[in-house]
């Protein structure tokens, strides 16, 4: 790696060539190891959603995330491959995209999160999509997350926009809520289904 | 400080540390384990720190009665500034929002002069007691200070309702304004005298670095102005006020550096005391004199700002230089309750001084503004120190130590990021490579500790010691050199670990449970004490270009970003193929920002200007200015090649003297290992030698022994000998006598046969001399017979029977008598 990796942001445009060794496609197929990070507006409960699917917790008054934090799950998936999901929860304030090419760089999958009662928070999404488009990895597997599901009477993004814009992106879409665990063990599994395997495809 | 005796009374809570932050429930045990000796250090510390402060007291009473003078003069004057400035702000209450305050009257002026001196004779009153001061125990100067920062709260809120005050209230308000200055300036003097020496030095160093970045300087207030525009016409004299008392002070500190550099010896006295870690109680003081809150100090600067901004949020007046305060507002809002959440001292007063320390700063640097990480820091200050103390600490260390760090493009922390690295490359090639190996990148994990000083990933001791360093030092050296530590630390654990997930959650974790404090600072201090500023910097300097290049690569995004990079990236030969592909792709998501943004146009309004505008040069990718700039673009990532070509031969040689210099090591390590070995041996032969040695003394002792036994046989032999012979000598002459005798017994067998045939001879011859004379002889008998008949007869008895004896027949009576005379004979031999 020597020189090139000690130069982080701009080597976004030729990671697709490490991806494999850095994503972790494990040869093995049945045991998967990949490389997640979470992305979106402050406040959207990126850090919920990782707490909830790993620990199984959710705590209304989290702690600020700063640059990035770190965490890992497996789940079993019916046809008995198991993903390893290694978590970078990144911080969401703006500014802090300047660093975000250090976690997204060679993440085999970005989940993109939004709160369904701010709809900036959705056009913030929308931003990291380009975004990942143009920098991220070639195959990486994106989910769009409308958030705080459960705070329906408050919705101010129809679940529809989130559809269309997942669809026409070619993205995964689903709404989930941290504080109900609705949908947060489905996402992940989701993800995984769609982890392109190593046996078929060259990642 | 408010917040600090609140949290004081509680702490008792059991999932709380002593600071009352949360602990994490697997770490509760540990922490217990461990704040026994965190007491043990706290009161050998306090002790150290109390003796090198009356130490110092005694030493620098004399500097400080000199300055005294100096410091009530530029009191005095500060003091009509705020005056000033607090008599423009009512009278700009008054006529609502809208002020003009060039006619304040000078009457009014006057009069307060005369007010302020008896609070300056007060003050001088105050200061020449600084003897008593150094007796002060801990808790009155809390108590003090606890009553001033409630006073100083009320004078805040009273700040805020200022805008509905009338004109009637100006006497009270005068009054009022009064009373707060004179304890506040309390505040300041009632830090140690000795403390103050410290804070002395320490803002000479603020007033250097203060004086050789003056343009910056201006530069950052050139915002008040702008502010005060609006809010209200006299910023100008605010900004006079800034410029004068900087002055002021530069002027003082011009006289100090003289002593200052007498002063330098017990600097090395108070670093070392500053690596044992500050007392709690001295802590919030002494962190504002290493930040040099007295010199930077603004009288009323604070409350300047807050005002304007409760101002502005009345007459809810929005122009553009309010819109970056907004924006930041609503984060801060965000982020207020997720700032230490559940911490007892934030309360709701808790969060409302954080919310107000927080917006100041934000309207104080809008080019940082507000940025996740301030929140903590913040929070950390104001447990520590009374509000406006800790705005201007966290001023002192957001402008001074992190410069450049939460701006924007945190391009200064991305720089200290690549910096990092190659000290890593340089410290632990072994990890970096491991590391490597997994596919995990040092900065993802030193990023965040760099990015919250630590806040938040080590236990509150350590990061409160590291604090203490970090402040002391003046820079960001004690960020890398504890991230070192925690390295070399964890670093051989690391090297266990078979995936990318399992490291960083190792690392983690281990970071998260550096209960050992004292450890982490002194290898930090000690075993990184190479790891220099300057070294820094010079690293800095070769990194820099690159993230610059990156950060204006993002900026040009939304503009000329695809054809820029288009040549260029071939050049440096990253993967980028698809450009036709991705001019499509970005019109088509233009458009459909576009079409969000009409839905929304206030929001993202300037979004959509900068992408028009990006639109319309992409339509000129062939024209000429472009080309101007792809040579602009070339030149630069030529020199940058040229930069990383050269740092790769330096690197290359480095690793081929550090390769040099293992298989040195190697060899040696191999030479002395045999040497071990050898010795080893020679110590086995000796130990061997010495076995035999004692063995050998052994065989002799025996031999001897032997020997003795043997001569003591050969006596034994000898005189045995001699024994025998001279038994067989008595043999001999009992041999010898026992022939004499039984040539005795022969002889005297012979004689007893010839007695016998005596005897016999003598029988026959009685018998026949009987029978010749039987009467006469009766006669004869008689006459001489009294005796020899009775001689005759007994004789003859005693012949017979031993002849009878003799032949086994008892024949007759003249063997007896014969042998009775034999036996006489005998015993008369014998």
């Amino acid at each position: 790696m020597g020189c090139s990796s000690s130069l982080p942001g701009r080597s976004s445009g030729r990671l697709g060539g490490l991806n494999s060794s850095e994503s972790g496609g494990v040869p093995d197929a049945k045991n998967l190891r990949v490389k997640l990070v979470l992305l979106g507006d402050s406040g959207v409960g990126k850090s919920c959603i990782v707490l909830r699917f790993v620990r199984g917790q959710f705590d209304p008054t989290s702690k600020v995330t700063v640059g990035a934090s770190f965490l890992s799950q497996t789940i079993a998936l019916q046809d008995s491959t198991t993903v390893k999901f290694e978590i970078w929860d990144t911080a969401g304030q703006e500014r802090y995209a300047a660093l975000a090419p250090l976690y997204y760089r060679g993440a085999a999958v970005a989940v993109i999160v939004y709160d369904i009662t701010n709809p900036d928070s959705f056009n913030k999404a929308q931003y990291w999509v380009k975004e990942l488009q143009k920098h991220g990895s070639a195959d990486i597997v994106m989910a769009l997350v409308g958030n705080k599901a459960d705070l329906h009477e408050k919705r101010e993004v129809p679940a529809q926009d989130g559809l269309e814009y997942a669809e026409k992106q070619g993205m995964f879409f689903i709404e989930t809520s941290a504080k109900t665990a609705d949908n947060i063990n489905q996402l992940f599994e989701e993800i995984g289904k769609r982890l392109p395997r190593p046996s078929s495809s060259s990642s | 400080m408010l917040l600090s005796l609140l949290s004081r009374r509680s702490l008792e809570v059991d999932s709380r540390d002593a600071y009352g932050f949360a602990l994490r429930p697997q770490q509760i045990q540990r922490y217990r384990e461990y704040s026994s000796i965190y007491k043990e250090e706290e009161e050998e510390r306090s002790t150290k720190w109390k003796d090198f402060l009356e130490h110092q007291a005694k030493s620098v009473l004399f500097y400080s009665s000199a300055e005294k003078f100096s410091e009530v003069s530029q009191v005095k004057t500060t003091e009509e500034k705020e005056e000033a400035v607090l008599q423009r702000g009512r009278e700009g209450d008054d006529s609502g929002c809208i002020i003009s305050d060039c006619d304040v009257s000078t009457e009014c002026n006057t009069e307060k002069e005369v007010q302020l001196s008896k609070g300056a004779k007060e003050e001088v009153q105050l200061s020449e007691l600084p003897g008593k001061e150094v007796q002060l125990l801990e808790r009155p100067v809390k108590e003090f200070q606890l009553a001033n920062t409630h006073r100083k709260q009320v004078q805040l809120s009273q700040e805020s309702e200022k805008s509905a005050q009338l004109s009637e209230e100006s006497e009270k308000d005068k009054i009022h304004s009064k009373a707060t200055k004179t304890h506040k300036i309390q505040t300041w003097a009632q830090v140690r005298p000795s403390v103050h020496i410290i804070e002395n030095m320490m803002s000479c160093c603020v007033k250097k670095r203060q004086k050789m970045k003056e343009g910056q300087i201006s530069a950052s207030r050139d915002h008040l102005p702008s502010i005060n525009e609006i809010g209200t016409s006299g910023g100008d004299s605010v900004e006079d006020v800034d410029h004068a008392t900087v002055k002021k002070s530069e002027d003082n500190v011009v006289g100090k550096m003289v002593s200052s550099e007498t002063l330098f010896s017990w600097k090395e006295e108070l670093e070392s005391l500053v690596h044992g870690g500050v007392p709690k109680d001295l802590r919030g003081e002494v962190w504002q004199a290493f930040v040099g809150v007295k010199a930077r100090l603004v009288e009323s600067y604070y409350q300047d700002l807050l005002a304007i901004e409760s101002n502005v949020c009345e007459s809810k007046e929005r122009s553009n230089s309010f819109r970056v305060p907004g924006k930041f507002q609503k984060q801060i809002e965000k982020d207020i309750p997720r700032t230490f959440p559940g911490h007892p001292a934030l309360d709701e007063d808790g969060r409302d001084s954080l919310r107000r320390l927080l917006i100041a700063y934000a309207l104080h640097n809008p080019a940082v503004g507000y940025c996740q990480a301030m929140n903590f820091f913040a929070g950390i200050l104001l447990l520590l120190m009374p509000e406006e103390n800790a705005f201007w600490t966290l001023v002192g260390i957001m402008d001074d130590y992190f410069d450049g760090y939460y701006t924007e493009e945190m391009i200064e922390s991305q720089v200290d990021q690549l910096v990092f690295e190659e000290l890593m490359r340089e410290r632990f090639p072994k990890l970096v490579n491991h590391l490597d190996y997994l596919g995990v990148q040092v900065a993802w994990i030193s990023g965040p500790w760099f990015l919250s000083i630590f806040v938040n990933m080590l236990p509150w001791e350590s990061v409160l010691r590291v604090w203490d360093v970090l402040l002391f030092e003046g820079n960001r050296v004690m960020l890398f050199r504890t991230a070192l530590a925690l390295m070399e630390l964890y670093g051989p654990a690391l090297l266990t670990t078979k995936d990318a997930g399992d490291a960083i959650t190792l690392l983690q974790s281990l970071a998260g449970s550096t209960f050992d404090s004292s450890q982490l600072v002194f290898t930090a201090c000690i075993g990184f004490f190479a790891v220099t500023e300057k070294r820094l910097e010079e690293l800095r300097e070769k990194h820099r270009p690159a993230v610059l290049v990156v950060v204006e690569e993002r900026s040009k995004q939304g503009r000329v970003w695809k054809d820029s990079k288009g040549l260029a990236s071939k050049l440096y030969s990253f993967k980028h193929d698809s450009g036709v592909e991705e001019v499509f792709n970005s019109v088509e998501s233009d458009g459909v920002l576009a079409d969000g943004d009409k839905s929304r146009p206030e929001t993202r309004s300037s979004n959509l200007d900068e992408l028009l505008s990006g639109l319309t040069v992409d339509s000129e990718v062939d024209s000429l200015p472009d080309l101007q700039e792809q040579v602009v673009w070339l030149k630069v990532e030529m020199s940058k090649l040229l930069e990383e070509k050269r740092s790769a031969v330096l690197r290359a040689e480095e690793l081929e003297t550090a390769l040099m210099e293992i298989v040195k090591q190697d060899n040696r390590r191999e030479l002395s290992a045999r040497i071990e070995h050898l010795e080893q041996e020679v110590a086995e032969l000796r130990q061997a030698l010495a076995d035999k040695r004692e063995q050998e003394a052994a065989m002799l002792q025996v031999l001897m022994r032997v020997e003795q036994e043997q001569r003591i046989t050969e006596d034994a032999r000898l005189s045995a000998e001699k024994d025998a012979a001279a038994q067989r000598y008595a043999v001999h002459m009992l041999e010898e006598k026992y022939e004499k005798a039984t040539a005795q017994l022969a002889q005297m067998e012979k004689r007893v046969v010839m007695a016998e045939s005596m005897l016999e001879a003598t029988l026959q011859y009685q018998s026949g001399q009987a029978r010749v004379q039987s009467s006469p002889r009766s006669v004869r008998n008689q006459s001489s017979g009294v005796e020899s008949p009775r001689r005759k007869t007994g004789l003859l008895a005693f012949g017979l029977g031993w002849r009878d004896k003799n032949k086994g027949k008892p024949s007759n009576a003249e063997d007896s008598g014969d042998k009775s005379v034999n036996d006489e004979k005998d015993s008369n031999i014998a």
